[in-house]
């Protein structure tokens, strides 16, 4: 691997006495689809918060595109070219489906108010390629029929498709997708994982979070598993699959006194 | 020509029609209050209705208004063109030091800060006589003149026309807001805030962006409150005020361009209307606002926008 895209080393989270993250090293290259597991409590989302900058790391460092990011907020992620989707739905729930997407385009866009107020030519041009991007990803995710109901109106399904838009409506370099498949039915998850393909290739990283093993085990090109905080193994999702540790992790636990 | 922007020009003709259609004075003075509060409300439906942050100091940005041209413009000689400009900037610089503090907390923590600011500058009004003249307010301030030898606007209705004139530059301003990426980001702020952060839209800077608009808006309306009234007193920036806003903004309709301006026009029509009532009112307009609250959530513009659904169709979403 040349330089990776996203470069975690050492990555620790300490909650006072509780280490939920606890020296986690892993890199994930351009163009590969990279999955994130491990039982509950393991530390996943805490993990992910700290690379989607909405929570702060107390040690280690996060590389992206080669430049330090470690402890970057949220929003700087996001300029940085990081987008990322929410564990319990998250969208704009009284705007219109078209509107989520124009509203979360934000960062590839120049123009503001002023430009509004004047008319600017570049105003307009930039509101025109907004709209046509907006409704080009709604067909990519199948929503283009339902432009014009308000976000909080559609089915849960189609919610996550939702979410999903709105992440690729910033233009990312690097997705990382927060459970997506949660509470889809099969059917459900494997349009998933056809979207996440056909996303990855648009040119798109993807790391996701995930519980359903058959989505991870489906999509992903390399799967990171971790267990109380640290990486207990790395590889394909044949070898993952087939890893003693991640059986013991997954299947049946020694009971060990506390 | 579409329907829409028919209906647009209509309205400013109705409005530029309305003064001419009565001789009344007293019935012109209720037009320029009206216009007056729209103003104010367009103001603070920026930071309530695209912001979605509610806000009880607004009134004091309003009086910080008032008093500025009305000391520049009598104790400086500042043509009251130029201290009408001052105003604008002197209460947006208001708004960036109490917005700088009190844009950190959110929700129901940031209404309460605003709500002291509120107080503490209507204090500072009312006890620092050396400037302000306390509780006995200022008088005689100058009528309003664009200066250059250009008539004054002594008369009602000649205050109506100039306030409607500032009234359809801030409803312009407002609808290229939410036209445009920045109020795009405002109103993904309202919807979901940690969502927005994660598009990469400052927090913190956009609030700020719109609080200081707001403000500066709100010092223009005081200014323009000032040269008409001609007497100012710290009442101005009392909670009776604040309120007044809050009921404008909430039962007209948060987040739109009309709402504001139709609140205002109703919250005056009931003042007058029940008069005889007395302090009656009060409780009045506290069921109003609960009502609508409750039951009209979107404010009358989404009473009408509902009855007009199938003239229209489908709406596209935003403002």
């Amino acid at each position: 691997m040349s330089q990776p895209l996203l470069d975690v080393s050492g990555l620790t989270r300490r909650f006072g006495g509780l280490v939920a993250v606890s020296d986690v090293t892993f890199q994930v290259a351009a163009g590969e689809i990279a999955g994130l597991i491990g039982p509950n409590g393991a530390g996943k989302t805490t993990l992910f918060n700290m690379l989607a900058g909405s929570m702060a790391p107390s040690g280690g460092r996060i590389t992206f595109n080669g430049a330090d990011c470690t402890a970057l907020p949220a929003q700087q992620m996001a300029r940085l070219g990081v987008a990322r989707t929410f564990q319990i739905t998250s969208l704009f729930p009284g705007l219109s489906t078209f509107d989520n997407i124009v509203a979360a385009s934000y960062r590839t866009g120049r123009t503001g108010w002023g430009h509004a107020l004047v008319g600017a030519r570049t105003y307009r041009q930039e509101e025109r390629k907004a709209a046509e991007r907006a409704r080009d990803i709604l067909a990519f995710v199948d929503l283009d029929r339902h432009a014009d109901v308000l976000a909080d109106e559609l089915s849960y399904g189609e919610q996550r498709r939702l979410e999903i838009a709105i992440a690729l409506a910033a233009e990312p370099t690097l997705l990382l997708l927060d459970e997506p498949a949660a509470g889809m039915n099969p059917e459900e998850g494997q349009r998933l994982v056809a979207m996440i393909r056909q996303i990855r290739d648009r040119g798109v990283t993807v790391l996701l979070v995930e519980h359903h093993m058959r989505v991870v085990m489906s999509v992903c090109h390399r799967v990171i598993v971790i267990d109380h905080g640290v990486k207990i193994a790395e590889g394909a999702p044949e070898a993952i699959a087939r890893h003693p540790e991640v059986i013991r992790v997954y299947l049946g636990r020694e009971v060990v006194g506390a | 020509m579409t329907l829409p922007r028919a209906s647009l020009l209509a309205s400013i003709g109705v409005l530029l029609v309305l003064p001419l259609l009565t001789q009344s004075s007293y019935l012109h003075h209720l037009l320029v209050l009206w216009m007056l509060y729209a103003l104010l409300a367009l103001s603070l439906n920026i930071i309530v209705g695209y912001l979605g942050e509610l806000s009880f100091g607004h009134a004091a940005f309003f009086g910080i208004g008032a008093y500025a041209t009305a000391i520049l413009t009598m104790e400086y000689g500042v043509p009251a063109i130029a201290a009408l400009l001052a105003a604008g900037i002197i209460a947006g610089l208001f708004g960036v030091i109490i917005g700088y503090v009190a844009l950190r907390i959110e929700g129901p923590q940031f209404a309460i800060l605003t709500l002291g600011f509120g107080s503490i500058i209507y204090t500072v009004t009312t006890y620092w006589v050396d400037l302000t003249r306390g509780p006995m307010g200022i008088s005689n301030i100058p009528y309003f003149s664009f200066g250059f030898g250009l008539p004054a606007f002594e008369t009602a209705r000649a205050n109506y026309y100039l306030v409607l004139g500032f009234v359809l530059a801030a409803a312009y301003a407002c609808r290229a807001l939410v036209t445009s990426r920045t109020g795009r980001a405002f109103i993904g702020l309202r919807e979901n805030a940690p969502l927005a952060a994660s598009l990469g839209v400052d927090t913190f800077r956009m609030k700020l962006l719109g609080f200081v608009a707001a403000t500066v808006m709100a010092g223009i309306g005081g200014a323009l409150y000032a040269h008409y009234v001609r007497v100012i007193t710290p009442e101005l920036m009392s909670l009776n005020y604040m309120a007044a806003l809050i009921i404008i903004v909430i039962v007209g309709g948060r987040g739109t361009v009309i709402g504001p301006i139709i609140g205002a026009l109703v919250y005056l029509g009931l003042l007058e209307l029940l008069r005889a009532t007395g302090a009656m009112r009060l409780m009045i307009f506290a069921a109003l606002l609960t009502l609508s609250v409750i039951f009209l959530p979107g404010g009358l513009v989404s009473l009408g926008r509902r009855l007009l659904q199938p003239l229209f169709g489908h709406r596209r979403g935003g403002a």
